[in-house]
């Protein structure tokens, strides 16, 4: 039972397996037609042709066949009514000689011996020549005996139907029909036309009964003809096709080609190559596109190296500033220290304002810190000392340096860690200086809700969560929390003396690993703050061990049945949440 | 870089120049001024020239009893239908099964059929087909010339479907017409004796819708000789040979067959085909390919349409001389018509009867001999400086002696009244032999001329109701020689005698009778007096076209004349190139052999 059941489950995993392979071949074609103008211009220019040269070729073939054919038959027919007078001249010949003898034409057959009849389709076996001009067939119903074909013509090549139209008209009326031939000597019926009609013998009343004659034109030399330039139509109208998409592939070759390259370019100029330029050749639209997408990225080029210059200013001022002010802090702070160590003499309303300096003092130092950290990354000067760490290990340092202030809250957290060890090539003091500033935000935003932190972990990455239950984030936020000295409600004071900064380092901590710090939030429901690291260092980061929305969250919402538009990727570093 | 820009230029202009001209060429649909690019389409297809048949009709319920013997006539006539089926219909189911068609034909020429008159509400009838019968065909095909008339009742009966045919003779009634619609007089070459020579079998053979004349016709020469030739000839072609197709290309007919045969006999083969197709497709020459392959691995088998001409050159022989006598010595006619006397004795001397005309031999060192006046003896001499006349064979009333083509005289020695003995001689060995001729033992042989090929010999025969020409073949050679198959050709009545018999080729010959009558005659037609004959002939001579006979004037002066078509005109220049009749002028003209 076992073995078909695996067998079963196999091929259905095959089956599977193709119409895998068969999707993302297809959706790999869609692709690369999507996104090619060569190949979709030179597709569309052979489907236009196609249907052009196929209704052309079906309209020419039909002239032709129908001219061919009826000048054939036309031939075929003032040859059959000059046959027909030469029998009518035979028939009448001897009769008229013999007229005195009895009228009935089966004795006065055997009287002459021959019958006139077989003498004219003698003659008219020898006008028609060989078998493949035309036959000739002759009967008279009435007369017994009277039934003549030339050479190997059968019989049943006239059908019933044209014989009862003959019979039907008038005397001397063609009766014309495309029928298969039936020839002795062949084993295949060839197409051809029989023209038959009853002879006309109003001048000649001594003649009895009706005399059918039917000529059998083949024609298989015509549709030998026919059919090879059928043939040939199809060849030149395929050859016109590919000609066609040739051109046209060769034409949008010549356009599509310097769109290439300026796209390439536009690529390399996004990327920061600001010295790329195009070349100009000609004096072509595509030589002057060329010419203003040049003029555009040297504008550009100055625009950026200005703000850049503007903005080294700033920074360098920003720096300096923090630099300058932590000789003077220094001696205020000590000064402060003094006043703080002997508060406890001056009377309470000075002791509680040593106390207060005490505190901004410490504020305005990490802030200067901050400051000078953040101003160390815009100028690209820090650096990872990288280690193999255990992450859950880091997260429960974070923890525990967070494990006083969450006290003040009343907050608890809710660790969720995995089982086995979660190692990560990382700089351990900068991660756990971000899971310190997730777990200090969550604290100030939480409002003494429990504190989720999940750590998770598969091949390539890990990550760790920050859930908080608090008032969330409104939507378009999720970006702008890592923004510089950015506050939900401008209106509201930090608790917990936040610098405005702490976000902004991490995220700049994140990007230094190459990995992703990103945030969800929405009203009422809380917020969740997630950090995904590449095991190895360097590594690029394809996905998230964990998900961006709270999984309770999103089976609520398919619950409800009301999908909410895709969440836009937190970061701005291009990175997507791919799970 | 001025010469390359004019190069450039004239390439340009001649570029245009050949676009123009296509385009304008492409105007005009129908060219002028130019033959048409057309295969010639050849002289249509020869191997099958056109002709009618009749085709079977179904019995009509309304017809009379006459008119159902008419169409059964016309039925057996049918061709193309094997087993007469449609005919069968026509005879009642009793009859159907007893009536055997392929018992052979008569072949007659109708007269009115009697009828008795039929009373009201009959369901049985007489009907007599009357005419004369000219001719039968047996199953072989072979046809035969007959006299006789012909009387053949049927007996009808009347049934649910109308008149049928419930008694009548067996074999096939054919008219003349229908005769001639449904055979086909083929020539077929057969070899003579050893591979020499080729031997005409004449036959009708019937036609087949399904096939075409050149085929059935090879098929007909693979089936081998008819009867009246069978061990008087042989044939190239290996036993069981079949013939795949015959087919034209290029004007050129192709014969394919299954087998190839030796490569001594393959020139005796080409002269076969050659001749039994060459009244078919005269002029075209011919190939044969064996399944379809060329005949030799290297090379294609190509036969010229004269071939069977150069294999035996007594099928057309050019520059044959007559020979005549003339001041008692044996003359031969040179080619200014003057004649001049034979080398040796006969030139000068001729032991033989001034009434009998000499044998001249066809081949090796020539022989004339001469049958003496009393008939007893028979002189040879060779056409040498120094031929003498010798006695070869005596007897007791010998007839003109004739040879054949292997160097053997042959005379006849009517030994009583109504008994002859058939002697054959070979001149190599001077051995003489009596021939076996049952037929003849009995008659009083008046005649006996053997043809050109070696094979037919022509006897006339005189016998108590008067004389006949018989036809017949040479079997066997030396003491094994043998006369068969005699069949009648020419009946004479008592007015009529037989002076002379001359073989014109291999098939037809001609007679002469005492009324100075010339008939030519064949085993395949009726004898007939084809050419106006004046009074006064005494001997004839023929070969091929020439027709030479001697002329004796009612003042008896003699001279040679020859047939030319359309008229005699005296033949023999004397010295001064005149042509007239003189006394003891030329007389007893002779060809060699036949």
């Amino acid at each position: 039972m076992a073995t078909p059941k695996k067998r079963r489950r196999t091929l259905r995993q095959v089956a599977r397996g193709v119409r895998r392979r068969a999707r993302r071949a297809a959706g790999r074609l869609r692709r690369v037609f999507w996104r090619s103008l060569q190949l979709r211009v030179v597709t569309s220019t052979m489907v236009i042709s196609i249907v052009v040269v196929a209704v052309l070729g079906v309209f020419l073939m039909q002239q032709i066949q129908q001219s061919v054919l009826e000048s054939r038959v036309r031939a075929a027919i003032s040859e059959a009514q000059a046959d027909r007078n030469a029998v009518l001249s035979i028939l009448t010949q001897p009769e008229r000689e013999a007229s005195e003898q009895s009228a009935d034409s089966g004795e006065a057959a055997q009287r002459t011996g021959d019958s006139p009849l077989s003498q004219a389709t003698e003659a008219l076996a020898q006008r028609a020549g060989s078998a493949s001009r035309y036959s000739v067939i002759i009967r008279n119903e009435r007369l017994p005996g009277e039934f003549f074909g030339t050479t190997n013509i059968e019989p049943k090549s006239v059908p019933d139907r044209v014989r009862a139209e003959v019979l039907k008209n008038e005397a001397g009326k063609n009766a014309s029909w495309f029928v298969p031939l039936h020839y002795a000597d062949r084993a295949e019926p060839v197409p051809g036309v029989v023209i038959g009609t009853r002879l006309d013998t109003t001048g000649a009343p001594q003649l009895v009964g009706d005399y059918e004659i039917y000529h059998l034109v083949p024609l298989d030399r015509e549709e030998k003809m026919l059919a090879s330039l059928q043939q040939m139509l199809i060849v030149v109208g395929s050859g016109l096709v590919l000609l066609l998409a040739a051109i046209a592939s060769l034409v949008t070759r010549q356009v599509v080609i310097p769109v290439r390259l300026a796209r390439q370019a536009a690529e390399r100029l996004a990327a920061g190559k600001l010295d790329e330029r195009l070349k100009v050749r000609g004096e072509d639209d595509l030589a002057r596109l060329a010419a203003s997408f040049n003029e555009m990225a040297a504008n550009l080029a100055l625009k950026i190296h200005q703000l850049e210059e503007l903005s080294q200013v700033q920074r360098q001022f920003v720096s300096d500033v923090s630099h300058e002010l932590r000789t003077p802090l220094t001696t205020v702070r000590m000064a402060a220290d003094l006043l703080y160590d002997a508060r406890e003499d001056f009377d309470p309303m000075v002791a509680r304002s040593a106390e207060l300096m005490q505190n901004q003092l410490e504020r305005f130092e990490s802030m200067l810190a901050d400051l000078l950290e953040i101003s160390r990354y815009d100028a690209g000067a820090a650096t990872l000392d990288v280690d193999s760490v255990d992450v859950r290990d880091v997260v429960l340092r974070a923890v525990a340096d967070s494990e006083a202030l969450a006290e003040r809250h009343s907050t608890r957290f809710d660790l969720r860690l995995p089982g086995e060890p979660c190692m990560a090539e990382m700089d351990s003091r900068r991660v756990e200086r971000i899971l310190r500033n997730l777990l200090f935000n969550a604290i100030e935003h939480g409002e003494g809700k429990d504190i989720v932190v999940t750590v998770g972990a598969d091949r390539d990455a890990v990550a760790v969560a920050v859930r908080d239950h608090g008032v969330g984030l409104k939507p378009g936020e999720e970006n702008m929390v890592f923004d510089r000295f950015w506050r939900a409600d401008p209106s509201r004071a930090r608790t917990i003396g936040g610098t405005g900064l702490g976000l902004a380092i991490s995220r700049e901590d994140a990007m230094l690993h190459g990995g992703w710090l990103q945030a969800w939030g929405a009203p009422g429901e809380g917020s969740q703050f997630r950090l995904s690291l590449p095991r190895t260092a360097g590594a690029e980061l394809r996905g998230s061990p964990l998900p961006l929305v709270p999984p309770e969250v999103e089976m609520r919402r398919t619950w409800r049945g009301q999908m909410t538009p895709v969440l836009s990727p937190a970061s701005a570093d291009g990175g997507s949440d791919e799970d | 870089m001025r010469t390359e820009a004019t190069a450039r230029r004239r390439v340009r202009a001649a570029a245009l120049g050949v676009v123009l001209s296509c385009v304008t060429a492409a105007c005009s649909v129908v060219p002028t001024g130019r033959s048409p690019v057309v295969e010639d389409a050849g002289k249509g297809n020869p191997l099958n020239p056109p002709y009618a048949r009749v085709i079977a009709m179904e019995p009509d319920a309304d017809w009379t009893p006459e008119q159902i013997v008419t169409g059964f006539r016309a039925a057996m006539a049918s061709i193309g239908d094997g087993k007469y089926e449609a005919a069968r219909r026509y005879l009642t189911d009793d009859f159907a099964a007893r009536w055997r068609p392929e018992t052979g034909a008569t072949v007659y020429r109708p007269a009115p059929s009697v009828t008795s008159p039929l009373p009201e509400g009959a369901t049985a009838a007489r009907v007599t087909l009357k005419g004369t019968v000219t001719a039968v065909i047996d199953r072989e095909g072979r046809y035969r010339p007959r006299g006789g008339t012909l009387a053949e009742l049927f007996t009808l009966v009347k049934g649910p479907a109308g008149w049928r045919i419930s008694s009548g003779p067996d074999g096939l009634l054919l008219t003349e017409a229908d005769a001639d619609r449904a055979y086909r007089l083929v020539d077929l070459y057969f070899l003579g004796p050893k591979g020499q020579g080729l031997v005409i079998d004449q036959v009708q053979m019937p036609v087949d819708p399904a096939s075409t004349l050149a085929k059935t016709t090879v098929e007909r020469l693979l089936a081998g000789p008819s009867g009246s030739l069978r061990g008087a000839v042989e044939t190239a072609f290996e036993p069981g040979t079949e013939l795949i197709d015959v087919t034209t290309e290029n004007n050129r007919v192709v014969v394919n067959l299954t087998r190839k045969v030796p490569a001594e006999r393959v020139s005796a083969m080409s002269a076969q085909l050659a001749g039994t197709l060459s009244r078919l497709a005269s002029g075209s020459s011919f190939e044969v390919r064996v399944n379809g392959e060329p005949y030799h691995t290297d090379a294609s088998l190509l036969i010229d349409a004269q071939e069977y001409v150069k294999f035996d050159r007594w099928m057309a022989p050019a520059d044959v001389s007559p020979y005549y006598l003339q001041d008692g010595g044996l003359r031969v006619l040179g080619r200014e018509n003057v004649g001049g006397p034979v080398p040796g004795k006969a030139g000068t001397e001729y032991p033989g009867s001034p009434a009998t005309p000499p044998a001249v031999s066809g081949s090796g060192p020539l022989h004339a001999a001469a049958l003496s006046e009393d008939g007893k003896r028979i002189s040879v001499a060779a056409l040498t400086p120094d031929g003498q006349w010798e006695d070869w064979i005596s007897g007791n009333d010998l007839v003109q002696p004739s040879w054949d083509r292997h160097d053997s005289l042959w005379t006849a020695d009517r030994t009583g009244l109504q008994s002859s003995v058939v002697l054959r001689m070979y001149a190599d060995d001077r051995r003489q032999y009596r021939v076996a001729a049952p037929e003849l033992d009995t008659v009083e042989v008046t005649a006996l001329k053997v043809a050109r090929d070696g094979v037919h010999v022509a006897v006339a025969v005189k016998d108590g109701t008067g004389e006949r020409v018989l036809v017949g073949t040479i079997v066997g050679e030396r003491a094994d020689s043998r006369i068969g198959n005699l069949q009648p050709v020419m009946d004479g009545d008592e007015k009529q005698t037989i002076e002379d018999i001359v073989w014109k080729d291999g098939t037809t010959l001609y007679v002469l009778t005492g009324k100075s009558e010339l008939f030519e005659a064949s085993l395949i037609a009726e004898a007939q007096q084809t050419i106006p004959s004046p009074p006064g002939i005494r001997s004839i001579a023929a070969l091929n076209s020439s027709l030479l006979a001697w002329a004796v004037d009612d003042d008896g002066n003699s001279q040679v004349i020859k047939w030319n078509g359309k008229q005699w005109e005296p033949q023999v220049k004397d010295d001064n190139g005149s042509v007239a009749y003189v006394q003891d002028g030329p007389a007893l003209p002779a060809f060699p052999l036949g």
